[in-house]
């Protein structure tokens, strides 16, 4: 059983009277360890399957198991906890907490899981952060790094919950070159660990570093 | 994320938003100041308002009188006989609830002594109305059951007036004779000077005490009535200090056997000088007003602020959500935030209002002072504001769709 298995997933926007499929029965198996990428045009539907299998929004039809859960018909609360220990988000703005500093970002999805300690959080923070090279950085604010720290931050963050998928959406959208090949050899290197990840962008270079791309095109998967 | 971590969030947030916090601040404050300070103005006041109470006999001191005749009085209104001696006696006799019983005259009369001549008042009265009004002789004794017996033409003279008639000696009128209205009495006795006082710039509450003699209530009638035993009042003591309304209750109800008709008025002694409590009450209300729109203020500062940093952070409210939060988690947020607020702006009232309480006691010769439970009051207020200012601002951030908030802006 693949570690990600989507089933004919439809999403309708309504938009006023007028229904918009963004989705339009897309079927989607991600193996465990896989390194993923989606590609589409903006448009194509790309963001709105991202938003669905990390769970940050529900499908209006079709089926979705991750990790062996049925996660298609959670809402809320659950939904909210199966994010919080299933998945790791990172973000093409990095979406850091400007007023925290670099280690309480990253131990901020334990923070909202609960059972660990201030020590503990702390310490699974600064291990990451560590393995990610940025062991420097820890007590700096977010303002203070460079892009490319910042998405490196991001991803320590979206890792220290040891979630199913790592789910990272355009991350060197907002880089320059240089900084946007060092956050794809940080990807390398986290796949290497044995991390399952899934990559949305519509840049082919970055969609080269996955070992599967998946094209989405007007809602369906195009090949 | 508990509760402490979100107040330490909450603290970080009030402290990055200095100049609002301050602004929201400020109306909690006054808000809150303003009501303990009228708190504990009551507070005093109640009390002064019992030591006054004390001063003049006490709770279940009542006094009768003669209700005001009717325009068109009624056949039964005509036949009563209206305020008599005998009711007193009746009341002595037979009033299980009441442990004195003093009827009263009241009348005025020309004092003279030697060369001092002056128109005053007079109570003739009975032994009783010593204890019941507790009233007490500075020198010589009270009125006699003796001299009530015998008419005896004897006086014991309020303080004010022992003064003047003997021109500051007041402690040589005993056994003196007094001329009023035209008869002769011997001075028995001079009463203590009584005094209270609501605030320094009022005068002598019971100054009126001081002013008057007192003979016995027969002798009243003998020299001044023509033998008609009308009463001017009549004044009462319960047994006990809250016997009062029972005592009211059994008074009343004696006494409408006898009239037939309730042409009385019955209530306690000791209520507080209309002019006084008009004064105060204007004063506290001003007062409750500045704090309630004080509050209003700050709570509408409060849930502006909220709702601002809400719409400013609704990404970081999504990217939270996408990290796991859950909408409860994001509503405690908001709402330790406005708590951090509410709570600074309780405890800094709290602290404005105990000054201020200070500074009206200290400079108004106030009782008034600030306890436990009006803190709690203060305190409870101010966070049942930020806690209505802060619900709308959390409930919108916590129903917020994750996707929504974080395509926004």
């Amino acid at each position: 059983m693949a570690l990600l298995e989507a089933r004919d997933i439809t999403k309708i926007y309504r938009l006023g009277r007028v229904d918009v499929p963004a989705l339009r029965g897309v079927d989607l198996d991600v193996e465990q360890g896989e390194y993923m990428a989606i590609m589409g045009p903006s448009g194509s539907g790309k963001s709105t399957l991202m938003h669905i299998l990390g769970c940050l929004d529900s499908a209006t039809d079709g089926s979705y198991r991750l990790g062996g859960t049925d996660v298609g018909t959670l809402r809320g609360r659950e939904l909210a906890k199966v994010r919080n220990q299933k998945v790791g988000f990172v973000f093409q703005t990095f979406n850091l907490m400007p007023r925290l500093t670099v280690e309480e970002n990253v131990a901020l999805p334990l923070q909202y899981r609960g059972g660990y300690t201030r020590r503990e959080r702390r310490q699974r923070a600064r291990t990451l952060l560590e393995r990610l090279g940025m062991s420097h950085r820890v007590g700096h604010r977010p303002e203070e790094l460079s892009g490319g720290e910042r998405q490196r931050v991001a991803i320590a963050r979206a890792l220290v919950g040891e979630p199913a998928i790592l789910l990272v959406d355009e991350p060197t959208g907002n880089l320059d070159s240089k900084s946007g090949a060092e956050v794809l050899e940080t990807f390398r290197e986290v796949h290497a660990a044995g991390d399952t990840i899934v990559l949305v962008t519509h840049d082919p270079n970055v969609a080269e570093e996955a070992n599967r791309i998946v094209h989405i095109a007007d809602g369906r998967v195009a090949a | 994320m508990n509760f402490l971590e979100a107040l330490l969030v909450g603290l970080d947030e009030a402290r990055r938003h200095l100049g609002q916090t301050v602004l929201s601040l400020l109306g909690l404050v006054l808000g809150t100041g303003s009501i303990v300070t009228v708190l504990a103005l009551f507070g005093g006041q109640t009390k002064q308002t019992e030591a006054f109470i004390i001063e003049q006999g006490g709770f279940g001191a009542i006094i009768v009188y003669d209700r005001e005749e009717s325009l068109q009085p009624t056949a039964m209104e005509l036949a009563s006989r209206r305020l008599t001696y005998r009711d007193a006696a009746y009341l002595k006799e037979r009033a299980t609830m009441l442990r004195g019983v003093a009827p009263g005259y009241f009348g005025r009369h020309d004092y003279r002594y030697g060369r001092v001549d002056f128109e005053g008042d007079v109570i003739g009265t009975t032994p009783d109305y010593a204890m019941i009004n507790a009233i007490f002789t500075m020198t010589g004794r009270y009125i006699s059951d003796l001299d009530v017996q015998r008419q005896a033409r004897v006086m014991v003279l309020g303080w004010a007036y022992a003064d003047s008639l003997f021109e500051g000696r007041a402690d040589r009128a005993v056994g003196k004779i007094v001329n009023l209205g035209g008869k002769n009495y011997t001075v028995v006795g001079v009463m203590e000077r009584e005094e209270f006082y609501w605030a320094p710039w009022s005068g002598n509450a019971l100054a009126y005490r001081n002013r008057r003699a007192y003979i016995p209530i027969t002798t009243a009638f003998s020299q001044y009535t023509g033998e008609n035993d009308r009463l001017d009042f009549l004044t009462l003591k319960a047994i006990t200090p809250t016997g009062g309304p029972a005592a009211e209750a059994q008074v009343r109800q004696m006494m409408l056997s006898m009239h037939g008709v309730e042409d009385f008025d019955i209530r306690p002694l000791g209520q507080r000088s209309a002019d006084d409590a008009q004064f105060f009450m204007m004063f506290n209300i001003i007062f409750l007003i500045v704090g309630i729109i004080s509050l209003f203020a700050g709570g509408v500062v409060i849930a502006n602020i909220l709702l601002a940093s809400v719409a400013e952070r609704v990404r970081e409210f999504g990217t939270r959500m996408a990290l796991g939060a859950s909408g409860l988690q994001v509503f405690v947020q908001v709402i330790a935030q406005v708590s951090v607020i509410a709570v600074f702006g309780g405890l800094l009232g709290l602290g404005l209002g105990t000054a201020l309480t200070g500074a009206v006691a200290h400079f108004m010769s106030q009782p008034a002072a600030v306890t436990g439970a009006m803190a709690a009051v203060a305190l409870g207020t101010s966070l049942s504001v930020g806690a209505v200012a802060g619900f709308y601002p959390a409930f919108r951030a916590a129903r917020m769709s994750p996707v929504e908030a974080l395509r926004y802006g």
